[in-house]
């Protein structure tokens, strides 16, 4: 019964967003182009990266507001990795989404071993990461990467921006976890009742724990691939970006009381916002500037 | 049926209500009210943080000229409906979260009344009630009674309908089955009308087939509410537990199933001995738990029966953690027609949608599939239908009697004392005495669950 509920919500959706992207199109030659819609896409990775885990977060009855401070965090701490401590950049790349996927796992503690709200305790990370990123960072911004790390966030691969690869295959892996694993059903049964959900057996502290965990390890890959993508480090990136992701998550048809929704939905939403993003800022383009 | 009646729900097809005469239909709650039919549901649908005066008159409060609430009104007018209903100590402004259940129930009652209701339905009211609670309802429904209003009270406590009633109408898996003058009927008539048999098979005791000890128990303690307990269980037997509310009965439960770990203590199964720290290390070692609490510690109402019923046994069920889909829906189909569940439709329809008894014979479903060998049952018949109750008992009859170990606790004594092979007695958390069946009556059982209560309230 539900199940064709939220198929429902996620048909309009669809419905919906495909309507926008047609009027958005009659607005703007410039809009339906293959170039503008892969470059939306590039734009949309780092929250959608981030939605995609929050899906999972918000279907238990749970919030992750840190993330945004994560990607900051993460940012700074791969900057200050390669240049202050002179690391390889791999190596770099690799130690900050392992301390932004930490920065998650840390959450996760709060949550199920000290039984703090999931808003509470990441209410609190999120002055806490965003903090000791402005602590490190001293407010120098970090610059002058090599050419090369600029694939994942500028590049291309067979034609699309690196980075949409890298949102669909998680995209389709979160869809497939959430839908048919025995992970995707703990997250909906702790969303409707958790006492019952531990009543029956199912690991729902495990699971909480993980799935705070993946959403710190999505914001610190977000992180890295925004760094690529503007080219620079400061420590007030992705400031905000917890909303955005909230946004698209419940806009999706995600439950904010837990049990419900699906990655689809997640995503159909996030096309529907970026494609409103990109298509309000075409006409005041225009008339700032008619030569653009 | 009661939904319909209340507008909540529209019939189908076919059927007219008349009221006074007049056939009218209801689209909505609203026009039920309008019509003069008022309902106090089994669940009691107030609004904790809002005033006894603000819940009364929601959606139709006394105005003043220009459309503001008439306040003042409003207050006498909820102190004169509390009045009515011998509420002379409640005060018109307390919210409502501070007040107990019964409290609640009389504010749900004047909030009907305050529609000026002719008929008022009453769907269990004293479901949730202590006795002394009851017996004030029972006064209140005689007094309305008195005053005109006609009530449609729904209960499956015999005593309340014979107290009460002056006609009544019994319904079986949605059909009419008869209705009679109370002084037409006995008690025991009523009761084969509602199961469709006989009062004596209630109890269908089996021949108990008991084998080796499977589970033992020594010296448990946890918290304040299970103090030293000891005892053993074999194969095929059925031990009910007896003890007054807050004895310890469902601690003692909780502590073996692991929600809350016996802090100290040895708990062997099949002689070896285990440490049972969660719900999942207890599933492992055979044990299964059907809590007391149906609606928030036995099930997830929103979802479907199917997943209801394959949550526990998840683990076993699943290859790299993907679920079978139709495999699950086929075993689930199967535990429900072994268990004889009524659902509207199949598997895929809500668990929340069902009644009661269906409800709780989808948690012992659950707890089915992964396959125990030590069964504890918390209250398994607390607010299930006669008809339900009688399946409940003879499907642990049938589970004994293929070996599985049952732990039974109940407060109703006909019930610990018509299926249990041994009673084990629960006063203060600790166990007083194990009585035999042959040995067990109902003053025997009675006096070792007050015992030491009395000597306590002498001291």
């Amino acid at each position: 019964m539900h199940i064709r509920k939220i198929l429902r919500h996620e048909t309009i959706l669809a419905v919906l967003t495909v309507i926008v992207l047609i009027v958005l199109s009659f607005q703007s030659d410039r809009f339906f182009t293959v170039d503008n819609l892969l470059n939306q896409g590039r734009l949309m990775t780092e929250v959608g990266l981030i939605a995609i885990m929050m899906t999972f977060v918000i279907a238990t009855g749970g919030i992750d507001l840190s993330v945004g401070s994560i990607v900051g965090l993460t940012a700074i701490l791969m900057g200050v990795f390669w240049k202050n401590l002179g690391m390889p950049l791999p190596a770099a790349m690799i130690l900050a989404i392992i301390s932004g996927t930490l920065a998650g796992f840390g959450n996760g503690v709060i949550i199920t071993r000290f039984s703090v709200p999931p808003l509470i305790a990441t209410l609190a990370t999120l002055a806490l990461y965003r903090g000791i990123a402005e602590g490190i960072s001293q407010a120098r911004s970090v610059r002058g990467y090599p050419d090369w790390f600029y694939v994942l966030g500028q590049g291309e691969f067979a034609g699309v921006p690196t980075q949409l690869w890298i949102l669909l295959v998680v995209a389709v892996v979160s869809a497939l976890v959430l839908g048919v694993t025995r992970i995707g059903r703990t997250v909906y049964a702790i969303g409707f009742n958790e006492v019952a959900a531990r009543f029956s057996g199912l690991p729902v502290d495990r699971t909480k724990l993980a799935i705070y965990t993946a959403s710190g390890f999505a914001a610190a890959l977000a992180g890295v691939i925004f760094v690529s993508r503007v080219s620079t480090t400061r420590s007030d990136m992705g400031t905000g970006l917890e909303l955005d992701a909230i946004t698209a998550v419940v806009l999706g048809g995600t439950s904010i009381y837990g049990g419900r929704g699906t990655i689809a939905g997640t995503f159909i939403a996030l096309v529907l916002i970026q494609g409103l993003k990109n298509g309000l800022s075409w006409p005041a383009l225009r008339e700032k500037e008619p030569s653009c | 049926m009661i939904k319909i009646l209340s507008g909540l729900h529209a019939p189908d097809s076919g059927g007219v209500i008349e009221i006074e005469g007049q056939p009218v239909s209801f689209s909505t709650t609203r026009d039920a009210s309008r019509a003069g039919i008022a309902t106090v549901y089994q669940e009691l649908l107030l609004f904790p943080e809002l005033t006894i005066t603000e819940n009364i008159f929601l959606g139709h409060s006394p105005r003043r000229r220009w459309g503001g609430i008439d306040w003042a009104e409003a207050r006498s007018r909820a102190r004169r409906l509390l009045d009515s209903l011998d509420c002379y100590a409640l005060d018109t402004d307390t919210k409502v979260s501070t007040l107990s259940v019964a409290q609640r129930q009389r504010v749900e009652i004047a909030k009907a009344l305050s529609h000026d209701a002719r008929v008022l339905i009453m769907d269990e009211p004293t479901a949730s009630l202590p006795q002394a609670d009851v017996d004030q309802l029972m006064d209140v429904v005689k007094k309305l009674r008195a005053q005109g209003v006609a009530i449609i009270y729904v209960s499956h406590r015999m005593s309340e309908i014979f107290e009460l009633a002056d006609r009544v109408t019994v319904l079986r898996d949605g059909a009419l089955i008869g209705t009679h003058a109370i002084d037409e009927v006995d008690e025991a008539k009523l009761v084969s009308m509602m199961v469709g048999r006989a009062i004596e098979q209630l109890f269908p005791k089996v021949e108990p087939n008991i084998g080796e000890v499977v589970f033992e128990a020594e010296g448990l303690n946890c918290g304040p509410l299970v103090k030293n307990v000891s005892f053993s269980l074999r194969r095929g037997e059925i031990l009910g537990v007896a003890g007054l509310i807050g004895s310890g009965r469902t601690e003692l439960a909780l502590a073996l199933f692991g929600i809350t770990p016996a802090t100290s203590g040895t708990i062997r199964v099949k002689g070896k001995q285990e440490v049972i720290r969660s719900p999942r290390s207890a599933r492992d070692l055979g044990i299964a738990y059907v809590p007391e609490d149906r609606g928030l510690q036995g099930l997830v109402k929103p979802l479907p029966i199917s997943q209801n019923i394959s949550m526990a046994s998840l683990d076993r069920m699943t290859t790299f953690s993907i679920i079978p889909f139709a495999e699950e829906a086929r075993r689930a189909l199967a535990a429900v027609k072994r268990l004889g569940v009524r659902s509207r439709g199949d598997v895929h329809q809500a668990v929340g949608e069902l009644s009661g008894g269906n409800q709780q014979k989808v948690v012992v479903a659950k707890w089915l599939e992964t396959q125990p060998e030590i069964l504890i049952l918390d209250e398994p018949t607390r607010g299930v239908d006669v008809g339900a109750k009688a399946e409940i008992h003879a499907v642990m009859g049938e589970l004994a009697q293929k070996g599985l170990a049952i732990i039974m606790i109940s407060s109703e004594l006909p019930e610990v004392l018509g299926m249990s092979d041994r009673i084990m007695v629960i006063n203060n958390g600790s166990v007083v005495e194990t009585i035999d069946r042959a040995d067990a009556t109902p003053e025997s059982v009675g006096m070792a669950m007050t015992a030491e209560q009395k000597k306590m309230d002498a001291a």
